[in-house]
């Protein structure tokens, strides 16, 4: 099946999104993505990493090391209460976008 | 927020580069483990399920990079580089960056001295609690522009009163004490203040207890908090001198407390070692108890508002409530008119926190000026060392090329550039507060007062170090800019050939620089030789007195003047004449009244300096009698009484008419008589002019009375005229009086530092001017040197075809010579109208010569053309050296 290419500025969002449900790790991150796009989206680590290391050093997201669930060693990463907000902002935005998007289209 | 979540992220990578990237290689070791897992669960073979997982990151190292370049480090990491880069390319070239680093700290410590000493004197908070809070308060006719700062005794106690306005209010005044036993008395700097002093500024003791409104009290025993420094030297730091008895003015003192270190009073430069409230001072200098009164307006206060009052708020309530305290606190004696306008007086604040000090007045102007003119130089050096820069940028073409050519970003290397401009310019700062921590001292020695020693704090403070690496990074980008410019111009591809160093069009910004240099130091060396002249003209001027080899003793107490202290002085060997006086000219206290030939009506306000002197003062102090004669012995308190006038009151009050034998009217206690009736004095002699006030002001009107005809407390000084050494005289005459006086600290100083002590503003300004001038002059020299120099190194196979064509050496001086003079005559063509605009500033401050005093301009001229064909004959004359065979072989 064809790959899509993720929009440019919705990986952030995608990815607050699955941490807001349970701290992951980075493959756990990419590999619930692909998932939950049904294999869609499938997002490279060369930009996966640098987004995760950006929103942590923006306070966003909080890191802690810990056993995977095969007893590997693994980073895990959790929401902060900025993160949250940010979340809660992009999500917001993103629906207004999307709701404006499809009116447009089913407009014309 | 997001800033400080950047500024923890960079500390915390510096903490922990090495772990945070071992982190980030076992994350994405973690990653291919996990998906490679994965992947042998559906069945991959594991070798081959690693290669996909390691495929799907694209290159684990690319993706480190991608997750570094995110990391605000990175950046760091190549600042990093660039900063070690550019320090091994200083250090590579040392003799180029001593020069470089030499010049800054010149330039930048020039500024860093002349900016410490504004700070000590205008600047620097006092060290109590919230300073900022503290106000001066201001008192005067609402017409008058600037209001006075100084208060009489009962109106502070009043304005303390006010608690509705005030947090508190503090008055001070500066004192000196005769502190000991008779015999071994010293002169102890001191402070007297109101009882709310201490609590307004929230100085705390560190033994003891500060003075308090009880200490201020009517017949309060007198109590004394002293100095940490004073606690130091007296009583090394024992707490046992809370207790002790200080003998002021032989009145035992009890200190109650040490004041906590640092404060030293409010009066900046003036030390207050000893502090006393000043209900005590009846106590201590019964004389002196009229001060207290409401008629002398002497003491200054610094107010806290109370919380919540604005200064408007706080001006507007005492606006209504100052006609009710007006009445109690204003002289009854006065007359009514006086009264009255007096009890329409405002107040006003300034700002209190950095303390009060004479010296602000007398220095604001000459500092701003030597601010500037350390500016000045400071541009001068950037443009010197830009200059320098620029050559070794030309030298560093083919590297800046190369780097280029490789695909470093231009940005990257201007960012190279101006990274070693700061390198210099830190580095160069670093000497600089040195240079100007010793300097500082030296300074504060050029702005002596009077015999107190002022000591200002020049430690090195936040302000001082904040404001040297500030002009320090301004330096470095300004000098830095041309060179990164130059190398950012340049093409890649003509500087790689070889040929391309003698072929590129010879820079303008080189010899602008230079011009630029020129034109400073001949503003500079024009304000210089203005202020040494303006100092000279003032030296030279004759103040209708001869300063030199005469000696002054002052005793503020005249009751203990007797005609036998002026024999056993008379005795002194070396000691040729002397007399006394009240005071004396240049000393900055005088003594006026009204006095108008007998007959015409008194006026309201003193029209004449008045000075009780003894018999031989003219002989003593050289002052020629124009005519009539001076008073001798036969002036005593039972006959006549006298009057000496001088030609300005003679020209005014006799034009035309001999004054020998006329009369005067005047209010001065002279001989007896009723109270409150004017007294007659006969005029019997008229003396040349003296200056009184100052050198610049011309003579006022002046009546000598003779000393012993005066009734009342008067001060007594005397003078001494000595032939030979002034050290071994002094010494001699302090020995006798001491002995004979042994309850008063005897001081003997020379008369001519009373007058120098006049113009202490315009030697400073003479001082530093040339000495900054000079700078100026040499620097700019340097820069023209090095341009010759390097030129002269460029063209140094034209030269050798014009020798080889037959151009004499001669010839070849002459060019580059001529070269010079062209550069030198356009940073003078530039340089004379802003001098003569800028001089125009200054007028106010020179004396006897105007601001475009064409002799001045020629000398600065003169020296700067002398000076720039020394710095240029050097280079030339290695230009008419050049071996034609050599030269041509060059490159």
């Amino acid at each position: 099946m064809e790959k899509l290419d993720i929009p440019q500025g919705t990986l952030e969002l995608m990815i607050l999104t699955i941490l807001s449900r349970e701290p992951m790790h980075g493959y756990g991150i990419s590999q619930k993505l692909a998932a939950l796009s049904h294999d869609l989206f499938q997002v490279n680590p060369g930009s996966l990493f640098p987004t995760l290391y950006r929103l942590e050093q923006d306070g966003k997201l909080k890191a802690e090391w810990r056993a995977s669930d095969n007893n590997r060693n693994a980073k895990y990463y959790k929401l902060t209460a900025s993160g949250k907000k940010q979340l809660e902002q992009h999500r917001q935005r993103w629906d207004r976008i999307s709701f404006a998007i499809t009116n447009v289209l089913e407009g014309a | 927020v997001i800033l400080l979540h950047r500024l923890a992220s960079i500390v915390r990578w510096l903490l922990r580069r090495k772990t945070s990237e071992q982190e980030l290689d076992s994350e994405l070791q973690t990653f291919i483990d996990l998906s490679a897992a994965d992947k042998i669960r559906e069945g991959i073979a594991p070798e081959e399920a690693h290669r996909l997982a390691r495929l799907e990151l694209r290159g684990v190292e690319q993706t480190k990079e991608r997750v570094r370049t995110y990391r605000h480090g990175a950046l760091l990491d190549a600042l990093g580089r660039d900063l070690r880069y550019a320090f091994r390319t200083l250090v590579k070239n040392p003799g180029l960056t001593i020069v470089i680093v030499l010049t800054l700290a010149l330039g930048i410590g020039a500024n860093t001295a002349i900016f410490s000493l504004i700070d000590a004197l205008m600047l620097r908070w006092l060290p109590v609690r919230d300073p900022q809070e503290l106000v001066l308060v201001k008192f005067g006719a609402l017409e008058r522009r600037a209001l006075g700062e100084t208060l009489s005794y009962p109106i502070v106690r009043a304005l303390a009163d006010q608690t509705e306005i005030f947090g508190g209010v503090g008055g001070f005044s500066a004192a000196t004490f005769n502190v000991g036993p008779p015999g071994s008395i010293t002169k102890v700097p001191g402070a007297m203040v109101t009882g709310g002093f201490y609590e307004t500024c929230g100085v705390t003791p560190s033994i003891g207890r500060m003075l308090t409104r009880d200490d201020d009290k009517e017949n309060a025993p007198a109590v004394a908090v002293i100095s940490d420094g004073y606690w130091e030297r007296e009583f090394s730091r024992n707490p046992s001198a809370l207790g002790e008895s200080l003998l002021i003015n032989g009145v035992p003192v009890t200190v109650v407390g040490v004041s906590a270190p640092g404060f030293v009073g409010a009066n900046v430069g003036q030390v207050a070692d000893i502090t006393i409230a000043l209900a005590a001072l009846p106590q201590i200098n019964p004389k002196s108890a009229g001060l207290l009164g409401p008629g002398n307006f002497w003491i200054r206060a610094l107010a806290r508002l109370k919380p919540g009052v604005s200064i408007p708020a706080a001006k507007a309530r005492l606006a209504s409530v100052w006609p009710g305290i007006s009445e109690q606190v204003i002289s009854p004696r006065w007359p009514a008119d006086r009264r009255k306008a007096m009890a329409q007086y405002v107040f006003d604040f300034s700002p209190g926190g950095t303390g009060w000090t004479f010296l602000r007045e007398i220095y604001r102007k000459p500092l701003v000026i030597l601010m500037t003119v350390v500016a000045a130089v400071l541009l001068l050096a950037c443009a010197n060392v830009a200059s320098l820069l620029l050559a070794r940028a030309s030298a560093r073409q083919a590297e800046t090329a190369v780097r280029l050519a490789i695909g470093a970003s231009r940005g990257r290397i201007v960012r190279q550039l101006m990274l070693e401009s700061l390198l210099l310019s830190l580095s160069g700062s670093i000497f600089a507060i040195g240079l100007a921590w010793l300097s500082s001292r030296f300074l504060v020695n050029l702005i002596p007062f009077g015999s107190s020693p002022i000591l200002l704090d020049l430690t090195p403070n936040w302000h001082i170090l904040g404001f040297t690496i500030a002009i320090a990074v301004a330096t470095g980008l300004l000098f830095g800019v041309a060179p990164a410019f130059q190398a950012c111009a340049a093409g890649t591809s003509t500087i790689l050939k070889e040929s391309a160093r003698i072929a590129s069009p010879r820079s303008r910004v080189l010899p602008s620089l230079v011009s630029i240099q020129i034109t400073i130091s001949l503003v500079l060396l024009i304000g210089a030789i203005l202020f040494v002249r303006t100092l000279q003209n003032l030296q030279n001027l004759d103040p209708g007195f001869n300063r030199s080899g005469v000696l002054l003793v002052s005793f503020q107490d005249g009751s203990i003047f007797r005609s036998e202290l002026l024999e056993d002085v008379l005795h002194v060997p070396g000691v040729v004449a002397a007399s006394i006086s009240t005071d004396t000219p240049l000393s900055g206290s005088t003594w006026s009244e009204p006095a108008m030939p007998l007959g015409q009506p008194l006026p309201q306000n003193d029209n004449a300096i008045f000075m009780g002197t003894g018999p031989r003062y003219f002989e003593t102090m050289q002052t020629a009698l124009v005519a009539g004669r001076g008073f001798d012995e036969s002036d005593t308190a039972k006959s006549r009484t006298v009057a000496v006038i001088n030609e300005a009151y003679a020209r005014r009050y006799f034009p035309d008419q001999n004054p020998i034998g006329q009369y005067l009217s005047t209010t001065a206690r002279v001989g007896s008589g009723e109270p409150g009736k004017p007294r007659i004095l006969e005029i019997v002699g008229v003396a040349k002019n003296t200056n009184t006030h100052g050198l610049r002001r011309d003579p006022y009107p002046v009546v000598h009375v003779p000393y012993a005809q005066l009734k009342g407390d008067f001060p007594v000084t005397f003078e001494i005229r000595v032939s030979g050494s002034l050290v071994s005289a002094s010494a001699a005459i302090r020995a006798v009086l001491q002995q004979r006086l042994p309850s008063l600290p005897v001081e003997v100083r020379p008369l001519s530092a009373q007058v120098e002590a006049t113009m202490v503003q315009e030697r400073m300004l003479a001082t530093l001017a040339s000495g900054f001038a000079v700078l100026a002059l040499i620097l700019a020299c340097i820069g023209l040197y090095g341009l010759l120099a390097y030129s002269v190194d460029q063209r140094t196979k034209e030269m050798g075809v014009r020798m080889a064509l037959g151009a004499l050496p001669n010839s070849v001086i002459a060019m580059v010579l001529w070269g010079a003079v062209r550069l030198v005559l356009i940073g003078i063509g530039i340089g004379l109208p802003v001098a003569w605009t800028a001089s125009h500033w200054i007028q106010s401050m020179l004396f006897g010569l105007a601001p475009t005093d064409p002799r001045v301009t020629a000398g600065a001229v003169l020296l700067l053309v002398a000076a720039a064909m020394i710095a240029a004959y050097v280079p030339a004359r290695r230009a008419s050296h050049v071996d034609p065979v050599v030269a041509l072989r060059h490159d």
